[in-house]
């Protein structure tokens, strides 16, 4: 038999030299710069704290149609996660009386803005379509209703799983954005 | 013995000696076509008499290779249907029950693990899930709204499903992916003693999550009108 000409080999090597040259000259420049050259700073995020957190219900825009068990299993979601976080004694439920008696308080609002619908058999037999996805403003307030913090939050199920599980995604990205937070 | 020469068309087709896969014969042996027409019905008798053919065995074996196959197939198809079949008569006939097992409690209720999955029932202070020995209960007057909807999942599904479909090769697991089932969806919101805002879900087999709806409300639990959402896209299929 022929042996396998070494030219493919090659050009194969150098391709992936080039291309890793590429990605680190490229991540270099992306990085802050030096100490050296002074730039603008960015704004530093300076931590919350509170004692307590309160979810509130979550209520969709009246032009958004979001299934009724997304929506709750979003409500519940959230709720488990932020017990996990352990960045708070009492995570209270929206309308719980006893979190009047809290001292400092952040109620936590999730307001949707985006629902995709997707579709579990789609993921799994096309693999790059029928991703579900929700899209929801995370809102940290204050007990007289002054925000104190607010970030996009999207949750995701793109390859494996049922629809329901984009809500346990964007409940750990909210468990996330607390642990940076508080 | 006295023989008549008889025309062929006056021969009768069930006579004897008239059979026309006669090999011997003066007329057959002199005309070239007529010889050409006789050889071929040989060997279309030869073919369909199973004698000793090379091309008639292969023929043979593709074609039982090719039932067998077909009935794998079926098999399968048989397999992945029954239970769907054996879930869509039930719903007309079956009167409301008040108990309802293999729900599985999505999430929301309190001491019970998400996920686990139990009997559920309709008592008259409310419902009740029952997953080993672990109850939880929701009262008719903490009730205060319930939705139902309908959703597909996949018959093979779970980390185990998933590797299953993984190791099946040449893109395998895709065809394993084509096959569902449709689920009734229950979302109940209630809430705790101290006014705390609550949400279960669970997922019942088709065609019980109306059923039971109804009798939580016929018991008085409250339920807002509300707009249905676009269902998922192979629920419109």
């Amino acid at each position: 038999m022929k042996p396998l000409s070494r030219c493919p080999i090659l050009s194969i090597f150098w391709f992936g030299v080039g291309g890793a040259a590429l990605l680190i000259g490229a991540s270099l420049l992306a990085q802050p710069c030096a100490a050296g050259n002074p730039e603008p700073a960015a704004p530093q995020t300076q931590k919350l704290t509170a004692s307590a957190v309160q979810l509130e219900r979550i209520l969709p825009p009246q032009d958004l149609l979001i299934p009724e068990d997304t929506r709750v299993s979003m409500y519940e979601n959230v709720i488990l996660q932020l017990i996990k976080t352990k960045k708070f004694q009492h995570v209270y439920r929206s309308g719980d009386r006893t979190a009047a008696d809290a001292p400092d308080l952040v109620v936590l609002h999730l307001i949707p803005e985006a629902f995709k619908p997707g579709s579990q058999k789609e993921r799994e037999v096309i693999t790059i379509a029928g991703a579900t996805s929700i899209k929801v403003k995370v809102q940290f307030t204050s007990r007289e209703d002054k925000v104190l913090l607010e970030k996009d939050v999207v949750g995701k199920v793109r390859f494996y799983g049922e629809n329901m599980r984009a809500t346990y995604d964007l409940a750990k990205k909210v468990a996330a954005l607390v642990n940076e937070s508080f | 013995m006295r023989t008549r020469k008889r025309s062929k068309s006056e021969i009768p087709a069930d006579a004897p000696g008239s059979d026309p896969f006669r090999l011997n014969g003066r007329a057959s042996e002199s005309n070239p076509i007529r010889r050409k027409n006789k050889e071929m019905r040989i060997r279309s008798v030869q073919t369909i008499l199973g004698v000793s053919s090379t091309q008639g065995e292969l023929v043979r074996q593709s074609l039982r290779l090719a039932r067998l196959l077909v009935i794998c197939v079926g098999l399968v198809f048989t397999a992945s249907a029954a239970p769907s079949f054996g879930q869509q008569p039930a719903t007309p006939q079956n009167p409301p029950s008040s108990t309802i097992p293999d729900v599985k409690c999505v999430i929301g209720l309190e001491n019970i693990k998400p996920g686990a999955t139990g009997t559920l029932a309709s008592l008259p202070t409310g419902l009740e899930f029952t997953t080993g020995n672990k109850k939880a209960a929701i009262t008719i007057s903490s009730i205060q709204d319930v939705f139902t909807g309908r959703e597909s999942r996949q018959d093979v599904s779970g980390m185990g499903g998933t590797l299953v479909e993984a190791a099946i090769p040449y893109g395998g697991g895709r065809f394993v992916s084509l096959f569902s089932h449709k689920v009734d969806v229950l979302a109940v919101e209630y809430v705790d003693s101290d006014g705390g805002f609550h949400g279960a879900i669970f997922v019942l087999s088709a065609g019980k999550a109306t059923a039971f709806k109804n009798q939580l409300v016929a018991q008085g639990a409250k339920v807002s009108t509300h707009v249905e959402a676009p269902e998922p896209k192979e629920q419109k299929q």
